[in-house]
């Protein structure tokens, strides 16, 4: 067990904390992942704190659990694996170091969350390209690092997209900047002489940020990241089109993401779109549940600097073009929903409670990324697998997301259910397990894997297993970063 | 001019492998990319034009030695020039002059392949690149009441050529020719036996002191017939008369012309008038030596000025195929009632060879059926009945390939369908 | 050094006999064509491979790779093999992959196709166009690999709108130095290529960065690459015979535009301004130079084409091309770029406003044919240097510091006077960008090289470092590397890592990448 003292030298008094409430409170999250209680969390203040903790660490072959987002917390990365962890919550490191309007890049520690970076970025007129309504504790760094998918697939390039740089301590201890950051010169000469931290690839022949991203925390801890930014429309018009057909809303989500016709783009199903829209609870859910159809794509066309009325008027004109295509129709509102308070509501964070815990209180999440052709088969398992295990299916939440500007899509079953309700609880986690194995089969890749499943989809590839090995010996040789997530 | 007067253009490659493939303007999908039968074939850079030069410039420094694998790499060329052509898309720069150089060369210094001499003892015993007695070269001709250019004046001299003269399935295209010239009332003539190869494919292969003996001779007989237009139907005869006789100062004022150029001619003065339908779907093959390599020879006496662009003094134009003989064929075949002419993807400056060519056709007919294995396949691929060429060597390599592969198209001459018409 | 018997015959067991050589005329014909008046070092040659290889398939790659870590022979792979691919000592052999050259797969709905490494960039392009597609060919040429890692760094024409081939990488297969075989992403997990990512970490961050391994790494067997939407026709309409090919028309829904600006920074607020409309389908800051290599068919023609062009630019420019989905479409950005002309100050070059002209120019851009001339001017030999990849004025800002030094080259007639304004690109609608600056000259000997390039180099990495520019794309070798790394976090001991780990017996030919040196 790491000495209490030593940590106390580190982060300062206060910053170390055992009490067992908030020692409990890192132990377990939403996920189905064993409770393992942490030694320790302590809060370091800066890169230089962080340093000297992995040191410390890699001294005393203490396992570290980096955190920069609030609770509550979802998916089992934060929790330890292991026994004697310290956990370096991140989540107090709330600087927005830079936002450059020019070069569309905005700088940040991790602790910063969606709700105050961006205003930042907003004054400089510049938004960020977001996940589907982040919880309000969700750290933007962390959002990117987990590769979570936005919600502008038309400035999702790449997969590690808004992901620029990172400066990171690995497990060796050593501080290392990505791409553009690493230098020459510090960042605030870079800064004079004009640079923004912004490239992501390199230095040289490697991309290191790539195999930050993904990794939970098994690599090292981030302590500052940057992202790019796009610019704020001055004009949006949002629209759904609703269908009980989804064959027909993929066709239109296809030919809108290809042809770079919108910016916010995304389909859901009734049961997430009542839950997002939902102001009352249960009756405004069922209500705008039971009215929408099964499918609702929802996408937002914008107006920037030149001609933005017209560009706005003629990208209207063609997007209609294309629902007609399959006789589909527009819409600003559906039913009880307007698209125009969907936009706002998908601009910011989500209110409080956080979406996914309005209707039951608790929500595991199935989350894979797929191809166009096989999204289909896939929803069907999922259902099937619904049914069988007993789930109420009008409840599951179905998100889509094309992501990469289209070459692929993240799909992602939300099954919301009460977590004080133990009967509940074991249906939802014996119904993911089972769907992730027939999910599999039907061709889902699960690229972010969590939890339970980890081990069946990291096997299902020895090679890359053993590439990953190689790579976490070079970052991390004894194993004190978060060990015992992935294949670590 | 000698190998080592190429060096330049040698060391001039910037091995960007342009030569391998069609001009990339002009590629329309993944298939038929391939223009060169050498490298499409044997797959080491060595058999492309970018090998070759590269080690024409090892050969002069004594890197590499007229070894065996030389010798082949050497030999397995058909010379068809599509090299030369994709290169100087981009580049100002000689490549196939330094590969006839290097070929050249090892005969001059006694390095041959002994197949190939045999064909060249045949040429100069009996004036004929292929088998066959002098006596004999006029036999095709029985009985068609021809003049004797030997001893009548005439304006024009038909050159057979030795393939059409000797092999028998490819006498019905003399034929042809003389039905239609006497048709058109052309005053024309032939030398029958006394007629002697024209040289082209021994300069291709590398035998440049035989073909000066040939091109001198013939160009003697030539000036005591007093003809002023030559016409030929054989593509290698074409270019050696037009291209290479010009390059070595011999051809002076003689016209000369491919008798599809002449024929189209004809046809559009009126003289010949294709009525009768000849309902065929067709593809045409451009022969190497009547496309890109029968573009006429550029007389250029200067210097490659010095500096750090490589221009010349007086400004040289190169060759590039542009100027090939391309369209007269086509719009013979398009004048016949009844002919539908579908282009294959490789065409004109850019089509690939019969296989026939630079000696490869007498010493690798593996590599020769090869080339024209491909060359069939891309004119099925067209729908076409039928192949249509304009030289002898192309039509007999196509002939023999669709025998042994099995396929339905048919192969003809352009003539063969005009006589049909006429 | 000759191989030894066992080896060579373990090689004929592999490919079969005729697919591989150590006939010295096979393995000269590898070593690139530069002669011995040019040559820095007056004694010493480029050496050959010690034979040749030719093979067909991933587990030929996978053999010969486990056969020379077996045998501690070096082996280097290329594709067509233009630049970066020869060996710099004895004990190395050489993969061809000319017989591996299979489109894999091209998938519409996901907007991707798989290739294998010597699927050339026109093969690809044109088969994407029946399909309403187009991809990023490699600025290099078409004549080059349609693989995104068989490049320097694989940045091309249509970086403005489709990116580069760092970024547009989805699945891939890697031979690792040591003969693993690891399938990326989805092809490891699933057999499919659609993710290159995952599960967990990306392994894509540790096979390229901005550049490429060049050889130094294995072997790329295979690779999905992103593809973009294509509103031309299938097949580009053109006339003619080479190299005077006529292009009749443009296609409905395109313009091309040579824009140039009275300083620097018009371009650099032009480029922001095109990108932030998101107007450009490329957008690539040729200069006068490069304009005439486009479109000249002869030497002399591209010298008049120069002067014509340098006298009717007013500064620097770049040439532009919008290519619009629909009519609608087609109106905004042109009255877009419009309005964005009247306000940086922009001067259109006449000729490239000429439907037929302009035509020619368009499909050479787009095809991107004009590159063999451009990069070698039909001198032969070219050189230069060539910045990284960051945000669009910081690259501007860098490679116009090596702009001034070719002014003084021009001035001491030590390399051709084609203008000395930069080439510089806009990648992803002005996220980012790239510089460089190329040279032409006829060597006159290893000391006129020494006095050029090494000024050049040397010059250009001081600035690099001094400027706080980045780390280039030029930084490969061990001495770059090491002169570089500890100005940049040391990334160099970590490439180090990566080489130790995935190839500890050093058998990829490593001279430009990076050594495993302790």
């Amino acid at each position: 067990m790491i000495e209490k003292a030593k940590l106390v030298k580190i982060v300062g008094a206060k910053n170390v904390i055992s009490e067992p409430v908030t020692l409990l409170e890192y132990a377990e999250d939403m996920s189905f992942v064993n409770t393992v209680k942490p030694d320790y969390v302590v809060r370091p203040g800066g890169m230089d704190d962080v340093k000297k903790l992995v040191k410390l660490a890699s001294e005393t072959l203490t396992p570290l659990v980096p955190v920069s987002s609030g609770p509550p917390h979802f998916k089992g990365d934060t929790v330890p694996s292991a026994g004697g962890a310290v956990i370096v919550d991140l989540s107090g490191m709330k600087k927005i170091i830079r936002v450059d309007r020019m070069n569309r890049v905005a700088m940040f520690e991790p602790g910063v969350t969606f709700g105050e970076l961006i205003p930042a970025v907003e004054k400089e007129g510049l938004r960020l390209n977001m996940p589907l309504l982040p919880r309000k504790t969700k750290s933007v760094a962390g959002s990117m690092l987990e590769r979570e998918p936005v919600v502008m697939p038309k400035y999702h390039w790449d997969i590690a997209d808004p992901l620029s740089c990172v400066e990171v301590i690995f497990g060796t201890g050593d501080m290392f900047r990505t791409g553009a950051a690493a230098g020459p010169g510090t960042i605030e000469e870079q800064w004079a002489a004009g640079g923004a931290q912004k490239e992501a690839a390199g230095p040289s022949s490697a991309s290191w940020y790539r195999v930050i991203q993904g990794a939970q925390g098994t690599m090292g801890i981030v302590t500052w990241a940057s992202a790019r930014c796009e610019i704020i429309p001055r004009l949006e018009d949002p629209f759904f089109i609703g269908s009980s057909d989804l064959d027909k809303i993929m066709e239109v989500v296809h030919w809108l993401v290809r042809l770079r016709l919108v910016n916010e783009c995304f389909v859901v199903n009734g049961s997430n779109l009542a839950a997002i829209m939902a102001k009352r609870w249960p009756g405004d859910y069922r209500n705008i549940r039971d009215n929408l159809p099964p499918w609702i794509l929802f996408f937002n066309i914008v107006g920037y600097e030149y001609l933005t009325e017209e560009r706005v008027n003629w990208q209207t004109k063609d997007v209609m073009d294309i629902a007609q295509r399959v006789g589909l129709e527009l819409t600003q509102a559906m039913d009880k929903v307007s698209a125009f308070d969907l936009l706002k509501a998908v601009q910011r964070p989500s209110g409080e409670p956080y979406w996914k815990l309005r209707y039951k209180g608790g929500c595991h999440d199935i989350f894979f990324v797929t191809s166009f052709d096989k999204l289909p088969g896939q929803i069907s398992v999922m259902y099937d697998a619904a049914r069988e295990a007993g789930y109420e299916v009008a409840d599951m939440g179905v998100y889509i997301q094309p992501i990469v500007q289209g070459a692929n899509y993240h799909c992602e079953f939300n099954l919301y259910y009460d977590p004080d309700n133990q009967r509940e609880s074991d249906r939802v986690r014996e119904l993911s397990t089972g769907a992730v194995r027939q999910l599999i089969d039907r061709g889902a890749f699960f690229s972010r894997p969590y939890g339970e499943s980890t081990g069946m989809i990291m096997n299902r590839d020895a090679a890359t297993v053993a590439a990953l090995h190689k790579v976490k010996s070079i970052l991390d040789p004894v194993n004190i970063m978060n060990p015992g997530k992935l294949c670590f | 001019m000698a190998l080592e007067d190429y060096r330049n253009d040698m060391e001039t490659c910037r091995r960007c492998s342009a030569c391998k493939f069609i001009p990339l303007e002009k590629v329309k999908g993944f298939q038929l990319v391939n223009v060169c039968p050498s490298i499409s074939r044997y797959n080491f850079h060595t058999y492309s034009a970018g090998g070759r030069l590269v080690n024409g410039v090892a050969l002069l420094e004594n890197r590499i030695s007229f070894s065996d694998k030389f010798l082949e790499v050497m030999y397995n060329c058909q010379m068809c020039g599509a090299c030369d052509v994709s290169c100087k898309y981009a580049m100002d720069m000689e490549v196939m002059e330094p590969i006839y150089e290097t070929r050249i060369k090892c005969v001059e210094e006694g390095h041959t392949n002994p197949v190939l001499d045999k064909v060249i003892n045949s040429l100069r015993k009996q004036g004929t690149m292929v088998p066959g007695a002098r006596a004999k070269r006029g036999d095709w001709a029985a009985g068609l009441d021809v003049k004797d250019c030997t001893r009548e004046k005439v304006d024009v001299i038909y050159h057979v050529g030795c393939l059409t003269s000797y092999d028998k399935d490819m006498r019905k295209v003399a034929r042809a020719i003389v039905k239609l010239l006497k048709k058109a009332g052309v005053d024309f003539g032939i030398a029958g036996n006394n007629e002697s190869c024209c040289g082209g494919r021994a300069y291709q292969m590398g035998y440049k002191a035989d073909f000066l003996n040939q091109a001198r001779k013939n160009m003697e007989a030539i000036k005591k017939s007093g003809a002023k237009t030559l016409v030929t139907g054989c593509a290698d005869g074409y270019q050696a008369f037009k291209v290479l006789y010009d390059k070595f100062d011999l051809k002076g004022s003689l016209e000369v012309l491919h008798i599809t150029e002449y024929l189209d001619r004809l046809i559009k003065e009126g003289k010949l008038k294709p009525t009768g339908k000849v309902k065929m779907n067709v593809t045409y093959h451009d022969p190497c030596y009547l496309g890109r390599l029968g573009e006429p020879y550029i007389h250029w006496q200067g210097k490659e000025i010095p500096g750090h662009i490589r221009v010349f003094d007086p400004p040289k134009e190169f060759r590039r195929g542009t100027k090939g003989v391309y369209q007269p064929p086509r719009d013979v075949l398009e004048s016949i009632p009844g002919v539908n002419l579908a282009e294959m993807d490789r065409i004109k400056e850019y089509a690939w060879c019969c296989g026939a060519g630079g000696g490869v056709n007498e010493s690798n007919p593996e590599f020769s059926r090869w080339t024209a294995d491909e060359r069939i396949k891309e004119a099925e691929a067209t729908g076409a009945e039928a192949l249509v060429t304009a030289c002898p060597w192309c039509e007999k390599n196509f002939s023999d390939a669709v025998k042994t592969s099995g396929s339905r198209l048919r192969v003809y001459d352009v003539v063969e369908l005009l006589e049909k018409a006429i | 050094m000759t191989l030894t018997r066992d080896f060579y015959r373990a090689l004929e067991g592999i490919v079969g006999p005729e697919n591989v050589s150590e006939d010295p005329v096979v393995t000269e014909s590898y070593s690139f064509p530069i002669r011995k008046a040019t040559m820095p070092d007056t004694n010493v040659y480029m050496p050959r491979f010690e034979a040749v290889t030719l093979p067909g398939s991933t587990g030929e790659v996978q053999a010969i790779v486990k056969l020379c870590n077996r045998n501690k022979v070096q082996y280097k792979a290329s594709s067509t093999g233009w630049l970066y691919c020869d060996p710099v000592g004895p004990n190395c052999i050489k993969l061809d992959l000319r017989r591996m050259n299979r489109i894999l797969e091209i998938n519409e709905k996901g907007m991707y196709a798989a290739v294998e490494p010597y699927v050339i960039g026109a093969q690809l392009q044109a088969e994407c166009m029946k399909r309403g597609f187009t991809c990023n060919l490699a600025g290099a040429g078409a004549n080059c690999s349609a693989l995104p890692l068989a490049a320097h760094a694989g940045l091309g024409h249509l970086s403005q709108s489709g990116s580069y081939s760092e970024r547009n990488q989805l699945a891939l297969e890697w031979v690792t130095g040591d003969g693993d075989i690891i399938g990326f992403g989805t092809l490891g997990s699933l057999g499919e290529w659609f993710c290159g990512d995952g599960p967990g970490p990306s392994l894509r961050g540790i096979i390229r960065g901005n550049t490429q391994p060049l050889g130094g790494l294995g072997v790329f067997t295979k690779a999905a690459v992103k593809l973009y939407h294509w509103p031309g026709p299938a097949a580009f309409p053109m006339e003619g015979i080479c190299p005077q090919y006529v292009h009749p028309e443009i296609p409905s829904g395109f313009m091309i535009r040579y824009l140039s600006f009275p300083d620097i920074d018009a371009l650099v607020e032009a480029v922001r301004r095109v990108g932030e409309a998101e107007i450009g389908f490329e957008l690539m800051g040729f200069n006068a130079a490069m304009m005439a290599s486009n479109i000249a068919t002869d030497n002399d023609e591209d010298l008049a084409y120069l002067k014509q062009f340098t006298d009717h630019i007013q500064g620097p420019g770049f040439l532009l091309i919008i290519a619009a989905n629909s009519p609608r479409d087609f109106e905004y950005k042109s009255r877009a770029l419009q309005q964005i002309m009247e306000e940086t100050g922009a001067w259109s070059l006449k000729d490239v406003e000429d439907p037929v002209i302009g035509a020619g120019f368009m499909w050479r851009f787009i095809r991107v044919t004009g590159s063999i001339r451009e990069t070698s001017r039909a001198t032969g030999w070219g050189g230069g240097t060539v910045g990284g990849t960051d945000v669009f004025p910081l690259m501007t800002r860098y490679i116009l510091h090596t702009s001034d030094l070719k002014q003084d080259l021009i001035d001491r007639k030590l390399i051709m006077d084609d203008g000395i304004y930069p080439f510089i690109q806009s990648i992803e609608h002005g996220h980012a960008g790239h510089g460089e600056i190329l040279i032409r000259y006829n060597p006159a000997g290893p000391d006129h090289i020494r006095n050029v390039q090494g000024m050049l180099t040397r010059e250009a990495n001081r600035t690099a470092i001094q400027g706080r520019f980045g780390v280039p794309h030029h930084t490969y070798s061990d001495a770059l590397h090491d002169m570089y790394g500890p100005e940049a976090c040391n990334y160099h001991l970590l490439l180090r890592k990566i080489k130790k780990n995935f190839d500890p017996s050093g058998s990829s030919e490593a001279s430009l990448y990076i050594t495993a040196k302790e």
